[in-house]
């Protein structure tokens, strides 16, 4: 029997969970290494140096700290946790003295002098990215775009845009093949764009945060619902689901969400207090971003909500277990049950809400519009048009002006009649467009009216009335040339490229030429091609869709063709069908009248065939 | 079903010994029995040097209600009433025996009728205490007058290594519950629940199958999760009551005994036996072959030791769980009625603490099953502000050490809640 001898005694308990500081520490370091290999990938071996030199510095001014108070040197690895973040919070190219400033500042002024590790009260990283914002605003908005070929070696600073600073201006129009909108989203979310070094690509951040809500090194509902909340925030500040996603998908709030706000110092320890935290960090990033002066505000809001932290944690306080009020009864949970239903609220409202401010983007590809700036399907199968154009104001003999107008002109799924017609810029003078003439109209009703005048008999409003006429009737004619299927039908001759056909109606795209040239000056034939719809039942030209004319503004005036017969349209003399007499607009408009006339011999041929 | 929400999960590491059976370990030469290991007041021994005991001869009697009565494990002579060590480190009184090997035994008069009242006097005069741990007389807990409704019976063992009272629940499956309708009888509780944690599903099957459905006892699986076997969290598990803070398990209407304790009602009520053995688990990595024991009382932890291999690699032994056990620094230290059992524990298994600061990460806030937080409390503790230790829940402590157990800092969570605790009742904060 062996004898034991070396036993000791010891305090229970005699387990212990793995987990220790320095491990919880290499954890987070773990989970920054995607976004330090994204941010080089993205932003050359210059923007790793910069996180390189943050961490050096950071943990060297800990060691010196602790031997200026004689204080025995810590190896827990949270000096370079601090240097790691802070690294990757700045921009690609920033000089080589805003790491070792913001180091210094973030270990010394932050963390140390008020007791180092676990007694900060503020994010030493939140807090030395704000500082430097405001100490180098310039150098601190310096950002370069993401180019995995171009930044690799160079060092060069060439001022590019982020998201938030540019919108989506600073972003290239595809991504992978992806066009517009899901293609920002892919560049956002791969972090091909402007930022900082590590924020930028989600990807990487989404892998680092797994990664630690695996290893349980962080509590899930820190960056769970401060991205609920900034997204329930994002949707009411900017009333767009396509913008909440690129809200939430730009800037350093997925970064700051995982890495910043879960800080362990500066976070409330309760998880109730955690909930509410995260909710008041949503709340203040999404009110920076869209009110603030500064174009990002995950740092900023995160070293207010450390100041709340505090108070959070000594009032507070968990319910104990069997607590009773005075009275005897349990104490209510209060903090439980409204914190669970701020997140359930948030949450609902979240689903209630993204469908009905969600869009589908139409693409229009065939026609060319002179108001049309473009459309998007709504949740409810509507589409809205977005266009954009100007009435013309003036006064003969007293001034001129041209009044910019915008409308969102919405049409029901069927096309039929225009459901809603939102002003966006016009007249702020009381010459405002009379809505009521155009919602719940069909586009017959609206092409047959010809009373445009508003209250008074001739006013400005009268001309907006039928500015926004012509842009409403371009609304249907690109619904119908774009959005609605035709049957092909097996005529080409001529000039007749293609003829289709929809129930009455005939389609038939149509090409000519208008001769521009300028006598003695230059020659120019500009070749013209329209979709000209007929109503064979009216025998009327219901829809012209401009597919190409001169783009220097010699546009055909399509409206004074619609609804007329081919005895009409051919009667129409040249002063009738053009504006002066004498420009290329009038040549462009006598062509067209003959191509009408192409078009309704081929429905006689196409009907007698 | 209410169940608490944090608390911690430790590996079970009861595989070694949940297959095992009970078996005898004979009792030593020389026995110290011990006279406090209960709660309350030490009993008054009646014997003196010398004099010839029979095994289950009463030795020491209760002074007053809240004491229990000690009896001989065995026949022999007594050596006298003499210190000893106890598990604390102070001495203590025990009564030493020595064995004569005769094994004489002298046992209760049997009891005439089953009344709550002849029930209740005879666990008393059976010398019977909590067997779970805390070892408060049971006589005494049992007797709530009429205000209990439900009877808990404690069969979680949540505690990781231990198994006694899962191989009490297989093995002497028919004498417990018989031991549970006394209890009921006793308490006046119209109904039982034994609370057993899930990873024990043999014992929840046999127990079910023996109390067939819709009866007065009923099983209650528990989920497996430390401290479900603490009074409040298993009675607020078994029953969804809960008790209130400060207040004991009958003002839920609920009275909680160990199945351990329920055995040994049953047998000092139907084969009048006292109380004066238990099973003990013997485990660890440092032992060779770990075992469940029957084990006199007074006992010396070296003959638990040598019964069951215990080699030399061990680092720390400790009586009872290695969450709450106590780490026993002497194997002169001898087994009482509350000795779940032994552990001896190599250096990988048991965690050497070296405290470093507190990084805030709240772990302790998360994993304390009385939603108390620790992490203030100790700061408070430093600070010598007690009222601020007693705001943040210092004196609802039950000391499970779930805070201690998840600091990554490792520091001694436990402790400075439990001294914040002692300190506010001491100076009445």
């Amino acid at each position: 029997m062996a004898q034991i001898d070396a036993y000791k005694a010891a305090a229970s308990p005699h387990e212990a969970s793995g987990a220790d500081t320095r491990r919880i520490m290499l954890d987070v370091l773990i989970a920054l290494l995607p976004c330090i290999v994204c941010g080089t990938v993205f932003f050359g071996l210059y923007s790793l140096m910069l996180v390189a030199v943050c961490t050096a510095v950071c943990f060297l001014s800990e060691q010196l700290f602790n031997l200026a108070r004689k204080k025995p040197l810590t190896f827990d690895l949270s000096a370079l946790v601090t240097g790691v973040i802070l690294g990757l919070n700045l921009p690609p190219r920033a000089p080589w003295y805003i790491p070792v400033i913001g180091g210094v500042f973030a270990i010394v002024v932050v963390k140390m002098l008020f007791g180092g590790l676990g007694k900060n009260f503020a994010n030493p990283a939140a807090t030395a990215r704000v500082f430097l914002l405001l100490a180098y605003s310039t150098l601190m908005s310096q950002y370069i775009g993401a180019d995995i070929s171009g930044n690799a070696l160079s060092a060069d600073v060439s001022t590019g845009a982020t998201y938030l600073t540019g919108g989506t201006a600073a972003l290239a129009d595809s991504f992978w093949g992806v066009c517009g909108y899901w293609g920002y989203v892919l560049q956002l979310f791969f972090g091909a764009v402007g930022g900082s070094v590590g924020e930028t690509c989600k990807a990487a951040v989404l892998v680092g945060g797994a990664y630690l809500l695996a290893r349980r090194v962080i509590d899930w509902r820190i960056p769970a619902v401060y991205l609920l909340t900034a997204a329930a925030m994002a949707l009411a500040l900017w009333g767009s689901a396509s913008e909440m996603l690129l809200q939430l998908l730009s800037g350093g709030l997925l970064f700051g969400a995982f890495f910043m706000a879960t800080d362990y110092a500066t976070s409330p320890k309760w998880r109730y207090n955690r909930v509410l935290y995260a909710v008041g960090l949503g709340v203040l990033t999404m009110l920076i971003r869209r009110y603030g002066a500064y174009p990002e505000g995950t740092s900023l809001a995160v070293l207010v909500m450390n100041l709340f932290v505090p108070i959070m944690d000594k009032y507070l306080l968990p319910v104990r277990f069997g607590q009773r009020t005075k009275g005897g009864r349990p104490y209510p949970q209060v903090m439980k049950w409204s914190m669970r239903g701020i997140c359930a609220l948030l949450a609902l409202a979240l689903l209630v809400a993204v469908p009905l401010v969600s869009y589908t983007e139409v693409g229009l590809y065939a026609g060319t519009y002179t108001y049309i700036k473009g459309v998007r399907r709504n949740f409810g199968g509507g589409y809205e048009f977005t266009v954009q154009g100007e009435a013309d104001l003036s006064v003969p003999g007293q001034y001129e002006y041209f009044q910019p107008l915008e409308f969102v002109v919405v049409l029901d799924g069927a096309g039929e009649r225009v459901t809603e017609i939102v002003p966006v810029t016009q007249s702020t003078m009381g010459y405002t467009a009379e809505l009521s003439y155009f919602v719940g109209h069909s586009y017959e009703e609206i092409a047959a009216r010809t009373d445009w005048s508003a209250a008074d008999t001739e006013t400005s409003a009268t001309r907006t009335n039928v500015k926004l006429k012509d842009m409403v009737i371009e609304c249907f004619t690109a619904y119908h040339y774009e959005l609605t299927d035709y049957e092909a039908l097996p005529y080409a001759e001529g000039n007749i490229l293609r003829a289709e056909r929809k129930d009455s109606l005939y389609r038939f795209t149509v090409r000519g030429t208008a001769d521009l040239s300028v006598q003695g000056k230059y020659e120019y034939y500009q070749k013209l091609e329209y979709a000209v719809t007929i109503d064979a039942e009216t025998c009327t030209v219901k829809y012209i869709a401009t597919i190409r004319e001169s783009t220097m503004g010699y546009s055909v005036d399509r409206d004074i063709f619609l609804g007329k017969t081919a005895e009409e349209i051919a009667g129409m003399s040249d002063e009738q069908i053009g504006a002066d007499i004498d420009t290329g607009a009038t040549v462009t408009a006598v062509s067209v009248r003959g191509m009408i006339g192409e078009c309704f011999a081929a429905l006689a041929e196409v009907n007698h065939g | 079903m209410s169940l608490f929400v944090s608390g911690v999960h430790p590996r079970g590491r009861k595989e070694r010994t949940s297959k095992v059976p009970i078996t005898a370990l004979p009792a030593p030469g020389k026995l110290w029995v011990p006279l406090s290991r209960h709660i309350g007041a030490p009993a008054l021994p009646v014997v003196s040097a010398g004099e010839r005991v029979l095994r289950g001869q009463l030795i020491a009697h209760a002074d007053g209600k809240v004491s229990a009565n000690v009896y001989s494990p065995v026949s022999g002579t007594v050596g006298g009433v003499v210190g000893h060590i106890l598990p604390t480190g102070k001495k203590g009184d025990h009564i030493l025996i020595e064995n004569d090997f005769e094994g004489e035994t002298a046992l209760l008069p049997p009891l005439a009728g089953r009344t709550p009242e002849s029930v209740l006097a005879r666990i008393a005069e059976a010398g019977i205490v909590g067997m779970g741990g805390a070892g408060f007389p049971t006589a005494a807990k049992l007797d709530v007058r009429g205000r209990a409704e439900v009877l808990v019976v404690n069969g979680a063992e949540c505690e990781p290594y231990i198994t006694c009272d899962e191989r009490i629940m297989l093995e002497y499956a028919d004498e417990l519950l018989q031991g549970v309708r006394l209890a009921m009888l006793a308490c006046g509780a119209a109904r039982a629940v034994i609370g057993i944690e899930k990873n024990k599903p043999e014992a929840i099957s046999l127990l079910s199958q023996k109390c067939g459905r819709g009866g007065e006892i009923s099983v209650k699986a528990l989920r497996t999760r430390y401290p479900q076997g603490a009074e409040k969290q298993l009675i607020l598990g078994c029953t969804g009551r809960t008790v209130p803070e400060g207040g004991l398990p009958v003002d839920a209407g609920a009275v909680v005994v160990n199945v351990h304790t329920a055995l040994a009602i049953y047998r000092a009520v139907e084969e009048n036996m006292p109380c004066f053995e238990r099973v003990i688990t013997v485990s660890g990595g440092a032992v060779e072959e770990p075992r469940n024991l029957w084990v006199a009382n007074g006992t010396p932890l070296q003959a638990l030791a040598d019964a069951c291999g215990a080699d030399a690699d061990c680092a720390r032994i400790v009586s009872g769980g290695p969450m709450m056990g106590e780490a026993v620094f002497s194997l002169k230290v001898c087994t009482a009625s509350t000795t779940s059992a032994l552990l001896f524990l190599t250096e990988e298994e048991c965690s050497a603490r070296v405290s470093s600061t507190c990084i805030g990460c709240g772990r302790c806030v998360q994993a304390c099953p009385m939603g108390l937080m620790p992490v203030y409390i100790e700061s408070a503790l430093l600070a010598k502000n007690y009222g601020e230790a007693k705001r943040f829940g210092a004196p609802s402590c039950i000391g499970c050490g779930c805070c201690s157990y998840v600091c990554p800092a490792k520091r001694y969570l436990a402790q400075s809640v439990k001294l914040a605790k002692k300190i506010i009742k001491e100076r009445g904060i």
